[in-house]
């Protein structure tokens, strides 16, 4: 009796063990996108849709509000802009038609030198020795974050791979 | 026994051995399989796979190893898995969306996550290795990972101090403080002030009992036309700071009761002079005499007024001082000049500045506010409250402690009680079998508890004696954040040691000047050293800036030198006598260290040299794209027409090599000029002095300033 009793316990482990080895891992609920975003801001030409902003375009966006905002937004935290008073008249953050087509490398150089180095307006101030790389590439992350159309970086792979 | 059945039974015992070997065999067989198949090993091969496609698979594997990767910190309490499957998490080459997770690589920050972890900001379980487990709270391991959207709490925990990086812990700390929060919990970096709410040990002289009843009930005090009722008469981002308590018929009788009566520290009352009064009380031109008062003196700078514009209502002015579109109808006449004369004189705290009023002037714009800032419904649907009885006033008064109101009013002779609210400086860490989520259905999960505590204190908990604010959805983010920023004292030294303390910042104004620094309220409004509010330029280093003349005529008829401003700095009437000495105090003491104004002489410019920098100003660096000379130019820098006027040639000099060193958050751009370019632009800058004149009188801005708001 005890004999088989030990038989029927070693059955069981056997079955517990296989059964816990096939454990499916629990499945983890899909987060609220914007739960997952450092930071958000809202589409400037349809204020109901939200994009959803990681740490270094969260920064970009800080930055922006504090040096650019005056001159590429039609409305800025003080009011009125100073946009309208420039000519040419400098471009939208937002313009996909225009900063879309122009690389990283591109905007990087005419914020750190100005726009009269690079063959443009003297009007847009070199900010290379008031603002950080970081930074200066944080504002190029958030354009890029808000561009309208949407930005398309250049050769970029497709997806080729699921980790599952 | 035997012999012959002893070899049976030993021959049967050697089949159960042989049998049970095989199963325990079998159950041991499994073990390894059991092992392979184990989560995180799963997602280790998988990043052998997926390197493998990568073009760049031999950095990516690099430092790989089939074991579990872990970084581990001591001193800080810190085992963290995560880095077993969040394989490429400082792979730059892994950064872009279309990596998969787990492998995407951090976004650059400024900590290095190989040396700090990923639990110290994310939370979550760093000894675990499975997924459910590392982020979700279990019955053994409660602490979730913090949604993104808080991070920044996880900021908050060392930096006491603010970070530019973190807006909306920023702005959380500032509406906990703001909203006197601190009247109740006890928070972590969270200082009370010297006011909460204001002083109510003479509310009864004035506002009436019907006021307060209407106040009690329902602190928003415009409702429009279609009956909607919002925050201050607008859609505000500002909550106001009364929150909203729920109280009986009852209790609201006995607060109006007891509140009604309390006259202890009566502000003196002023008669304003017969033969001002009988000049003007017959004067069809009174009231629009005093409204253009109203204007020119900049009252809207720190008080809002609704304006009805298109069918909409906004508010349009400061927040610094409550609202004032009704005020008429709910301060009593006498105390409304009372204390527009002497306002510390009823509350020591206040902000308001003493302003150094005219019989006249004080008559006119207290008959405007009295006429025209009323709404004759304001108290329609308020009850018929009888003279208060004893017992109303004795209920009143033991509510007025049991609901915590003494928290954030004094009161002559009630002392607040001790640790009113719950301890707060620790919430941040709890686990959410700590909580008490009472019927709410909510997720059981600390952010969830707080938002829902926040929005609706009773939902959590029935008996809770939290009265109601009402949040828009980003204030209630920040708040979230800045409470789940306060994790209590660090929990190890080492911990303790990185710990950023905030910084109080403090100024003390000397002698005569701080008589009028006082009276004038600076502080409202500029920054001395750090201290003080943001709503004006810092002050700190105007001595090397301004002129002393150009002080003295400012700060007796303020001009605005920002095109775009609507906010300006009020006309306090002020005597020449108080004007020189505040010139004169900042003039001498208010200086940078980097500005000596013996290095530079205006003597020394030549024609030549302003011609030069005209032509560098206007062609080489274009700053007329931020800057107004003349009529033309841009709205972002202020306008320079009176830069010679204004400006010192060692400060312009200073600016123009680095305006960050004399301003630090300044957004003019630090160029590259030669020193010549510098002396040149200098030169030209001091010769602009053609500017606006300063006026004795502000008479002339009163077209512009017809209708609030218009002041731009």
């Amino acid at each position: 009796m005890r004999i088989r009793n030990f038989g029927i316990n070693a059955l069981l482990i056997v079955a517990l063990s296989a059964a816990c080895g096939c454990r499916k891992p629990a499945e983890t609920a899909k987060p609220d996108a914007l739960l997952v975003a450092y930071d958000s801001e809202p589409d400037w030409n349809d204020s109901t849709k939200i994009i959803s902003l990681g740490y270094q375009q969260a920064q970009g966006k800080r930055v922006f509000y504090q040096y650019c905002v005056w001159c590429h937004a039609d409305a800025t935290p003080a009011g009125p802009s100073n946009r309208s008073n420039l000519t040419p008249v400098p471009a939208l953050l937002d313009d996909g038609p225009t900063l879309n087509a122009e690389s990283d490398e591109y905007l990087e150089n005419i914020i750190t030198l100005g726009g009269s180095a690079m063959g443009k307006s003297a009007m847009m101030p070199p900010y290379g020795r008031s603002l950080s790389t970081e930074e200066i590439r944080s504002v190029i992350a958030f354009t890029r974050a808000i561009a309208e159309p949407p930005y398309q970086p250049p050769g970029r792979t497709r997806p080729q791979y699921s980790p599952k | 026994m035997p012999a012959e059945e002893m070899g049976k039974i030993t021959e049967r015992m050697r089949l159960v051995f042989a049998v049970s070997s095989l199963m325990f065999l079998a159950a041991l067989a499994i073990s390894p399989f059991k092992d392979y198949r184990r989560e995180w090993k799963q997602y280790k091969r998988s990043y052998l796979r997926f390197a493998q496609v990568r073009p760049d698979t031999k950095r990516l594997t690099a430092d790989y190893s089939p074991d579990i990767d872990q970084i581990w910190l001591p001193g800080m309490n810190v085992v963290d898995r995560c880095t077993t499957c969040h394989q490429g998490i400082t792979q730059s080459s892994l950064a872009d969306k279309s990596v998969p997770e787990p492998f995407r690589a951090h976004p650059p920050i400024p900590h290095n996550v190989r040396e700090w972890g990923c639990t110290i900001c994310h939370r979550g379980q760093g000894p675990a290795t499975e997924v459910a487990e590392a982020h979700t709270s279990t019955l053994a391991w409660e602490q979730p990972v913090l949604p993104t959207h808080f991070i920044q709490a996880s900021c908050g925990t060392c930096h006491q101090s603010d970070l530019p990086q973190t807006p909306q812990l920023a702005r959380g700390r500032r509406l906990l403080a703001e909203l006197n929060c601190q009247g109740c919990h006890k928070m972590q970096g969270i200082e009370r002030p010297a006011m909460l709410g204001p002083d109510l040990s003479s509310i009864g002289t004035k506002v009436s009992r019907e006021w307060i009843y209407k106040w009690l009930k329902e602190p928003r005090t415009i409702v429009d036309k279609d009956g909607n009722v919002t925050v201050n008469g607008y859609e505000t981002e500002e909550e106001p700071r009364m929150p909203k308590f729920r109280l009986t018929e009852t209790e609201l009788r006995a607060f109006t009761a007891y509140l009604g009566v309390q006259k202890a520290k009566p502000i003196p009352p002023y008669t304003i002079s017969p033969a001002v009064v009988a000049a003007w009380s017959k004067n069809p031109e009174l009231i629009s005499q005093g409204e253009l008062r109203f204007r020119q003196m900049f009252c809207t700078t720190c008080h809002s007024l609704a304006v009805t514009r298109a069918g909409e209502t906004k508010l349009i002015g400061g927040d610094i001082g409550p609202e004032l579109t009704k005020v008429g109808s709910k301060v009593n006449p006498d105390w409304l000049i009372a204390w527009l004369r002497d306002p510390e004189g009823y509350l020591p705290h206040t902000r308001m500045p003493r302003y150094g009023w005219s019989d006249e002037d004080l008559y006119k714009v207290t008959q405007y506010i009295t006429t025209k800032l009323t709404d004759s419904d304001l108290l329609s649907d308020v009850p018929k409250l009888d003279p208060p009885a004893d017992a109303e006033i004795q209920l009143g008064r033991r509510l007025f402690v049991e609901k915590g109101c003494a928290s954030c009013h004094v009161l002559e002779g009630l002392n607040p009680q001790k640790d009113f609210g719950p301890d707060l400086s620790a919430l941040g860490g709890k686990n959410a079998s700590e909580l008490e989520f009472g019927a709410a259905k909510i997720p059981h999960n600390l952010v969830s508890y707080i938002q829902a505590k926040l929005e609706d204190p009773v939902s959590v908990n029935p008996a809770a004696r939290m009265p109601q604010y009402n949040w828009n959805q980003a204030d209630l983010d920040a708040v979230t954040t800045a409470l789940l920023s306060m994790k209590g004292p660090p929990p190890t030294s080492a911990f303790e040691n990185l710990v950023v303390p905030h910084k109080e910042s403090s100024f003390r104004a000397t002698g005569s000047f701080a008589e009028l620094y006082e009276r004038y309220k600076c502080y409202s409004c500029h920054k001395f050293n750090g201290y003080g509010g943001d709503l004006a330029p810092d002050l700190t280093y105007e001595g090397s800036r301004a002129e002393r003349q150009w002080l003295v005529e400012f700060l007796e008829s303020p001009q605005t030198l920002r095109p775009t401003l609507i906010l300006r700095m009020p006309q306090f009437n002020m005597s020449d006598k108080d004007a020189a000495t505040l010139a004169d105090y900042i003039s001498t003491v208010l200086e940078h260290p980097a500005v000596n104004p013996l290095t530079t002489d205006a003597k020394q410019f030549t024609p030549a040299m302003a011609t030069l920098g005209k032509q560098l100003y206007e062609v080489k660096y274009q700053c007329q794209s931020c800057h107004t000379i003349g009529g033309s130019g841009g709205y972002v820098g202020p306008n320079l027409n009176n830069a010679g006027g204004w400006l010192t040639p060692a400060w312009i000099e200073a600016w123009l090599r680095n305006p960050q060193t004399l301003v630090p958050d300044s957004i003019e751009p630090r160029r590259n000029f030669t020193d010549e370019e510098i002396t040149a632009l200098t030169a030209y800058l001091m010769t602009l002095r053609a500017g606006i004149k300063p006026q004795k009188t502000a008479f002339h801005t009163g077209a512009r300033a017809s209708e609030p708001g218009a002041a731009r």
